[in-house]
């Protein structure tokens, strides 16, 4: 049987563009809070729970061991756990299960992540995450997969674009209450966020969370020890975490599976039967403000396509009926990766405790729900946390946390002149193998043909071809050829460079579902203005002459619309 | 289910890289650091009471109590050898023309240890626990870099 387990502290830096702190001084500074917002010291603390999401983030290999320091973790048990941008909300999981399981009675758990040291731009650390063979040539950058998902939610559902820009409103809005917060703005409009720059459509500038450097930390007790320490734990009910495919293009781009199975699985931890009424706060991922109603969609507290209206009609602002991202979320506060969905548990336990000065939420809340997203873009993570009878109500009174807040920003100049600085690289190349599967699809690209596995137990041809199935885990069957046509799934018009450099002529990357195979398939558009296109469009390869291909995703020069026959 | 590669000169391989560089800047304690080292050729540690630990080079906190802790105990110049190995090969395997000697030092008044080179190597060997001194280079030519530090060699040497 499971203890019970309950927050009882929470500490955080500002999240800024630059610190003048290293990742350690960082973690240190939250996790010092952290304790002192509990009256503990680190000699409490029987194990630390680390997360940093890349390593080429830092540009050090190993981050959790260097970051230990700064954790606390000295001569204690300690291990950093990493799942992606889902890291933050996920290392107050692993934190729940040490305590849960009766390994350690209070844990420090921490969340660092310092993406300034990164140049040119830290995508470049994300480029790795795209197929090296079959996708990296394509020149892609990570802001084609938010621009597809968002193009195909927005279209299946008929959303206006005006509904979206309204969570960005709301999120930095209710960051300029944040005293921790990058980018809180009191008085911005959804006409702002429209007339922003158009960096991969439907994606705007203002659509996206910043760059930043931060950190949190939490403190978590079992149900003994947070007794002693506080008279107003604030309990972890219930955890989720779940898996899509690996492979991005074969997911729902329109409803995120995993984190409704992610959510499914804490709500029945917390005997949560109807989140719509038994949840009174949310802090769902907001990378991006569509990922936000996505998420809220898929935490089961809206029906398909309604987050949007939700956000139109105000319910979601902290006055509303269904509070969301009270914070600032990221897209006020700050995205430092890892830290970021830390600080939404932390902000639950400020609210839930109503501690969160300007931030609170009116009412007596009694449960909220966290969720983060990350790995290949498919993991969700879930926390559902509540207080037995909701804050007390001289708690408001109490003055609005983080108090303290380190972390000082640096300028431009004083980054580029800091005494001591190195500038360095990892200097690393690689060479990939394409393997068995891919190997004999690329001899048939150079052949002028697109050949798919078939898994016959799940009924599923694969194209590009995989030797097992992921779904039946059993080898694939056979060998088919499929046509070279399809039909575009999503697109998205790309106006920048992975180093967010602008493009001459914009590319239009696309997920073709082709004819005759099951899931998405990701290449280039051409030979299309791309006001003319459009999702259902029926398209059809363009392959390079044979001389010139090479047995490689590029001998398709690209895919244009199907001409009749 | 296994396919065999017949010739290996068939295996499909994709060159790249990973596109970043870095600036690491030296954070709070180390901008201390290296200020000092750099205008006033001295090693700042920082000194734990509560541990009864001093660090070098200096910490913005102590690893063991997390107090906060402040550049605020000049360490070294001279030091002792803790440990040293004799490198024959470069990094990429390639062999050095001349041996070069990395250090771990425990500078006079740290608990920390420091790695460095050491310098001047004769023909009479090196020995643990030996007395060794610091060699800075020209007040001029100080950049605010660990390298402002030439290396150590044997005290009186």
């Amino acid at each position: 049987m499971a203890r019970r387990v309950a927050v009882v502290g929470a500490g955080m830096t500002k999240f800024v563009r630059r610190a003048q702190e290293t990742g350690k001084e960082l973690s240190w500074h939250a996790s010092r809070e952290a304790l002192a917002s509990c009256e503990l010291a680190l000699d409490d603390v029987d194990a630390v729970c680390l997360t940093s999401a890349p390593d080429a983030f830092d540009g050090v290999h190993m981050k959790g061991e260097y970051l230990s320091d700064g954790a606390g973790a000295f001569g204690k048990p300690f291990m950093r756990t990493y799942v992606g941008g889902g890291s933050g909300v996920f290392t107050a999981i692993q934190a729940y299960y040490t305590v849960a399981s009766g390994m350690a009675d209070v844990v420090l758990a921490v969340a660092e992540e310092k993406m300034s040291s990164t140049q040119p731009h830290p995508q470049g650390a994300f480029l790795t995450i795209f197929d090296n063979v079959l996708e990296r040539p394509l020149g892609p950058n990570l802001l084609w997969i938010f621009a597809l998902e968002m193009n195909r939610y927005m279209t299946v559902h008929g959303i206006d674009k005006r509904d979206i820009a309204a969570v960005a409103v709301k999120n930095k809005q209710n960051a300029a209450d944040h005293p921790a917060a990058l980018l809180g703005q009191a008085d911005i409009t959804v006409e702002d966020v429209l007339a922003s720059e158009t960096l991969a459509w439907p994606v705007q500038r203002l659509d996206v969370s910043p760059i930043s450097d931060g950190a949190v930390a939490l403190v978590v007790a079992s149900e003994d020890a947070a007794k002693k320490i506080t008279s107003d734990p604030v309990w972890i009910q219930g955890v989720g975490w779940n898996l899509d495919t690996a492979y991005w293009t074969n997911r729902d781009l329109v409803f995120p599976e995993y984190v409704a199975n992610a959510a499914r699985m804490a709500y029945d931890m917390a005997g949560v039967t109807e989140p719509r009424k038994q949840i009174h706060v949310a802090e769902p991922y907001d990378p991006f403000d569509y990922k936000e109603l996505h998420h809220l969609e898929g935490l089961l507290l809206f029906d398909k396509g309604k987050a949007p209206e939700a956000a139109r009609d105000g319910v979601l602002d902290r006055k509303g009926d269904l509070p969301s991202s009270p914070s600032g979320g990221l897209l006020g506060v700050g995205n430092p990766i890892a830290a970021a969905g830390l600080m939404k548990i932390a902000e639950l336990f400020w609210q839930l405790r109503g501690e969160a000065g300007a931030r609170q939420v009116p009412g007596t809340p009694e449960r909220g729900v966290a969720q983060a997203w990350g790995d290949l873009m498919q993991v969700g993570t879930v926390v559902v946390m509540g207080r037995d009878g909701g804050p007390p109500t001289t708690a408001t009174q109490l003055e609005s946390p983080p108090t303290a807040t380190p972390g000082r920003s640096l300028s431009d100049a004083e980054f580029r002149s800091a005494t001591g600085a190195v500038d360095d690289e990892v200097g690393a190349r690689y060479e990939w193998d394409a393997g068995v599967a891919i190997a004999r699809f690329l001899d048939g690209l150079r052949g002028g043909m697109l050949l798919g596995r078939q898994c016959r137990n799940c009924e599923r041809v694969l194209v590009p071809p995989r030797m097992f199935c992921e779904r039946c885990f059993r080898g694939t069957d056979a060998w088919v050829q499929v046509e070279d046509t399809g039909v575009v799934q999503t697109f998205s018009i790309c106006h920048v460079s992975w180093d967010m450099q602008p493009l001459d002529v914009p590319s239009l990357p696309a997920v073709i579902a082709i004819d005759g195979s099951d899931g998405g398939f990701l290449h280039v558009l051409g030979e299309v203005a791309p006001d003319d296109v459009s999702i259902g469009m029926a398209v059809e390869a363009v392959w390079k002459p044979v001389g010139a291909r090479t047995g490689s995703i590029l001998d398709i020069a690209h895919f244009r619309p199907r001409r009749e026959a | 289910m296994l396919e065999k590669i017949a010739n290996p000169d068939e295996i499909r391989r994709w060159d790249g890289d990973l596109p970043v560089r870095h600036r690491y800047t030296p954070g709070v304690a180390g901008e201390a650091f290296f200020t000092a080292l750099r205008d006033r050729g001295v090693l700042l540690g920082s000194r734990c009471t509560n541990c009864d630990y001093t660090y070098v080079p200096a910490r913005l906190f102590c690893e063991r109590c997390f107090s906060e802790l402040s550049a605020d105990t000049e360490v070294g110049p001279d030091g002792e050898l803790v440990s040293f190995t004799i490198l024959f090969e470069g990094i990429e395997g390639e062999p050095l023309d001349l041996p070069q000697v990395i250090g771990a030092i425990r500078l006079v008044g740290a608990d920390a240890v420091l790695i460095h080179r050491v310098l001047d190597l004769t023909d009479e060997p090196l020995e643990i626990g030996e007395r060794v001194e610091i060699a800075l280079k020209p007040e001029a030519d100080r950049t605010g870099s660990i390298l402002d530090i030439e290396g150590f060699r044997r005290a009186g040497s």
